[in-house]
């Protein structure tokens, strides 16, 4: 602990020494020391192996903006992290909610955006090779050679099917780069969203998103979207985070743009973050959101660790 | 003549000259020799020599003329030129670095000294970006002197930070140097 306070404390000098340290990031990265030694909350009862026969569509929340989808046969991974910190500083308020052991195979992995959070280098390590690994436009430039069959970049609305799979980047409002430092030539690229189809399902993965009402409305007059997961989170300050995150009113607001059956909230109550008064902030204000438009039975906040089977809600099958 | 003058000094100055006659490139994947990045290289490493007559600090500027990274994605081109992102570096990667030093006190009768090394780094922890094992040789000029040392480091904090101790047997000069790699 005390190494990692030390490695910490060098982090936070470049921090200070690369300048443009506003009061947001210096009360982050204040923060973010305070949570270091905080205890990992355990998930109880990890689900051994997610894949199972005969469903259709489901979706198990690894925690933060990491899912394992089963689309019938294949197996998509969004945004895989299982190290117990990101970016140094940031750490985990709960494990990871499966077992990178139980990951027998994945077909496709997205990555929305070169984030700590979302593309972690050490996770992708860990997976098995043999999918197909989907990055950005401008992500190569961040991605190490992890060993899988394929790494391939897409720009908006730029498609690449494999073996029925069909993965369409989406435009959404985030920013790019991955230290800060490289802003200034990456702040307009390698993030993305994504809409994956297969045998008649369409799900929308957001990444990390902003409200962009043009992105989402558009998104949803080209696909007949089944599941989406939107981000939630992180909701304060919203003076800054508005222009990047999506709070969970702005969140079921793309939600409802995209006109999509269900949604599942994502990116929150897995790593100290932000600015929010607490771990459960995000999850307090959606329930609100929720019950005032009355989706209770359409958006789906889940545990971590859960698994949600929607295959009765996708009738088709495969021909 | 000295071979500092000589031969640095011109190889310093064809340096600049590429850097500013490089095309200004916006915000693309690839990155560039823009403003920003000539203002992170403004940023100096600091040292310290140990040698037989003493102690001598220095502030340190390194430039990266040319990399070649052996651990990123194929979709990329594994040569560098001046403008090194740092997981090119730490993910696996060979470099030839050029650094001028401006000495605190006079070090051979000069202020300034001059240095070529060819680097190696090796990811350890985090594909590289936590922490990367660097192993090279070099050859440092004090005033009309060269010195050649061995290169022993370790680069953390995602590349940004490297620690290196470079040794010349021959002469028992050592060299602490923590220098800061901004792309």
């Amino acid at each position: 602990m005390k190494c990692r306070r030390t490695f910490a404390a060098c982090c936070l000098v470049l921090a200070l020494l690369s300048g443009g340290c506003g009061p947001f990031i210096g009360r982050f990265i204040v923060r973010s020391f305070e949570q270091l030694g905080s205890p990992v909350e355990t998930v109880k009862d990890k689900i051994a192996d997610p894949v199972r026969p005969g469903v259709r569509l489901s979706v198990l929340w690894i925690g933060h903006a990491s899912f394992l989808i089963q689309m019938d046969d294949k197996i998509i991974l969004t945004d895989p992290v299982f190290t117990q910190t990101v970016g140094l500083l940031a750490t985990r308020s709960i494990e990871a909610g499966l077992d990178v052991g139980a990951i027998r195979r994945a077909d496709v992995i997205t990555i929305s955006h070169l984030h700590f959070d979302h593309l972690s280098y050490g996770s992708l390590g860990m997976l098995p090779k043999e999918g197909v690994l989907v990055i950005p436009a401008g992500g190569a430039e961040y991605t190490p050679d992890f060993g899988f069959a394929e790494t391939k970049e897409l720009k908006p609305w730029e498609s690449l099917e494999r073996d029925g799979v069909r993965v369409t980047a989406v435009p959404v409002q985030h920013f790019g780069g991955r230290y800060g430092f490289d802003l200034s030539w990456s702040a307009e690229l390698g993030y993305t969203g994504y809409v994956i189809q297969y045998d008649g399902m369409t799900v929308f993965i957001a990444g990390d998103t902003a409200y962009n009402p043009e992105f989402f409305k558009e998104t949803g007059r080209r696909f007949a979207i089944d599941l989406a997961l939107i981000p939630i989170g992180p909701v304060a300050p919203r003076s800054i985070m508005s222009r990047v995150h999506a709070d969970p009113a702005s969140a079921v607001q793309i939600f409802e743009d995209l006109h999509a059956r269900f949604m599942v909230p994502m990116h929150y109550e897995t790593f100290f973050q932000g600015l929010d008064s607490t771990q459960h902030q995000a999850r307090e204000e959606l329930t609100r959101v929720i019950r005032e438009k009355k989706l209770e039975e359409r958006v789906l906040p889940m545990r971590v660790g859960e698994q949600r089977d929607l295959s009765a809600f996708v009738p088709w099958k495969k021909g | 003549m000295s071979r500092f003058p000589t031969h640095a000094f011109q190889f310093l100055a064809a340096v600049v000259l590429i850097i500013v006659h490089a095309p200004a490139q916006s915000s693309t994947a690839s990155g560039g020799l823009n403003s920003s990045w000539l203002m992170y290289q403004a940023v100096p490493g600091i040292s310290w020599t140990s040698h037989p007559g003493g102690t001598n600090f220095a502030l340190e500027w390194e430039a990266a003329p040319v990399l070649y990274s052996f651990g990123m994605t194929k979709l990329v081109s594994p040569w560098k030129f001046f403008f090194v992102r740092p997981p090119a570096r730490f993910t696996g990667s060979l470099e030839f670095v050029v650094a001028g030093e401006v000495y605190t006190s006079r070090l051979n009768d000069s202020h300034v000294g001059f240095s070529t090394t060819l680097l190696g780094h090796v990811p350890l922890v985090e594909y590289g970006e936590y922490l990367a094992l660097n192993l090279g040789a070099a050859r440092h000029w004090f005033s009309d002197t060269p010195h050649d040392f061995v290169v022993v480091g370790l680069s953390t904090v995602f590349g940004f930070v490297e620690y290196n101790i470079r040794y010349a047997p021959r002469d028992k000069i050592w060299i602490h140097q923590v220098a800061v790699r901004m792309f």
